[in-house]
């Protein structure tokens, strides 16, 4: 079965995100912390991968970035508890949440869908699959993202309100999840805008001199 | 390549969903009648076909129905004029937008996102592949829906506030549409509650004798 899963990103069916799951990232934006995760999604049309560059839609001037823990999943689940949740899973990545923070500032005061705003194409830089024993829940994971080399985000998944084995059961009582979905579990405080032209440098640091890391230019126009 | 459409659920790799394209659907829920088109998804997992059931999420009490025309995509189109549009399209199909319309309201009140309230499995009851050329876009389509054997729902595709080509074009503006995808193009007034227990059928009747029909038990 992981054999398939280091090509994720062609089988995949669905990127589940988390919003607001580190509490800096919830008051930086001026949001209160969730008592359950607040989840939605990219669909896998999204996702781009070095050498390819993030695509800021035409009629837009700026993106915010948001760097992400994923995770992906290898048994199909459904319902299933917080214990059992790990067995489902069949490695990581290290991935962002391009956004549109004003289109979706305009969006949430009218109360209407996120999807203009997260789920445009290369809203999911995603890179390569790490497999599941290279990282342990139960340690922590540092991830980082800077700007033209300017360091912007740097945060640890021990900050997440709701743990990986927290957000596979929510979100699998009501959404069967399968074998090369991706679930993205939020990001720490330091989000900001990029424009076209800049450089993002992003990574992730763990136990066992685990470390990933991927440059993804924004296209000039 | 019309032929892998046939089993357009099983290679489908995402559902966008329109919402509020009926004015009249639009007032019924308070709405008003947006200037672009509103977009969201479903996943793959939310479809149910016959003969299996609409399955309301253990804490959930009810469902609201949604009746809607379904657009396949045959050729990967991306950013695309309303002129080019037409000529993306695979066929169609029937579906529902089954909404959990509490949370969706709840959800809109706090400026969430709808992925709980229109993404849960089961959420889009769907129909068989129609090809292409048993529907002319220039003629309309009518969409009805029962609830034990209650009319609830009927409408019409020329009330569409935003046409198909108007939704490719929008949509594709942002998104690619891929072979496989399926648009769910907005439902018409009448919406309401489905409970356990109650059986929903829904059809669509089109020029040159187009009918499709089908049911839906709802656990």
């Amino acid at each position: 079965m992981a054999g398939t899963l280091k090509n994720f990103r062609s089988i995949c069916k669905k990127i589940i995100c988390i919003g607001r799951n580190y509490s800096e990232h919830a008051s930086e934006l001026g949001n209160t912390v969730p008592t359950k995760p607040m989840i939605f999604m990219k669909p896998p049309s999204a996702f781009v991968a070095p050498p390819n560059e993030i695509q800021i839609p035409s009629e837009w001037d700026e993106l915010h970035h948001e760097v992400e823990l994923g995770v992906i999943i290898d048994q199909q689940c459904r319902n299933v508890s917080k214990e059992q949740a790990e067995k489902s899973i069949g490695g990581y990545c290290l991935a962002l949440d391009m956004t549109g923070r004003k289109i979706q500032d305009q969006l949430k005061k009218q109360g209407h869908p996120w999807l203009l705003a997260k789920g445009f194409d290369t809203s999911c830089p995603c890179g390569d699959f790490i497999d599941k024993n290279q990282i342990s829940l139960s340690s922590s994971v540092n991830i980082w993202l800077s700007v033209n080399g300017k360091m912007r985000q740097n945060g640890h998944t021990r900050d997440m309100i709701f743990s990986v084995p927290d957000l596979i059961a929510y979100i699998s009582k009501y959404i069967t999840l399968e074998h090369g979905d991706l679930i993205l579990t939020g990001t720490p405080a330091g989000v900001g805008a990029v424009k076209r032209g800049d450089q993002i440098e992003a990574g992730l640091n763990g136990d066992n001199n685990l470390k990933y890391a991927m440059k993804i230019n924004v296209a000039s126009k | 390549m019309a032929d892998s459409l046939k089993n357009f659920r099983s290679i489908c790799k995402k559902i966008i969903a329109v919402g509020r394209n009926y004015s009249e659907h639009a007032s019924e829920l308070g709405n008003t009648v947006p200037t672009k088109p509103i977009i969201f998804m479903k996943p793959t997992t939310a479809f149910v076909t016959e003969p299996n059931d609409i399955r309301i999420p253990a804490d959930w009490d009810e469902l609201h129905h949604e009746v809607e025309f379904g657009v396949i995509i045959d050729k990967q189109c991306q950013n695309v004029s309303k002129e080019e549009a037409e000529a993306s399209i695979g066929g169609y199909c029937l579906a529902l937008d089954m909404t959990e319309r509490n949370l969706q309201n709840e959800l809109k009140d706090q400026g969430l996102p709808w992925l709980l309230s229109k993404g849960f499995d089961t959420s889009c009851p769907c129909g068989d592949f129609i090809p292409k050329e048993k529907i002319s876009l220039s003629s309309s389509v009518n969409l009805w829906l029962n609830v034990n054997g209650n009319r609830k729902q009927s409408g019409h595709t020329r009330d569409m506030i935003f046409s198909v080509p108007d939704l490719i074009a929008y949509i594709s503006k942002y998104i690619t549409l891929e072979h496989g995808d399926l648009i769910l193009t907005g439902t018409p007034a009448g919406v309401g509650p489905v409970r356990r227990g109650d059986l929903i059928e829904a059809g669509m009747e089109g020029e040159h004798d187009l009918k499709y029909l089908m049911k839906f038990n709802v656990a």
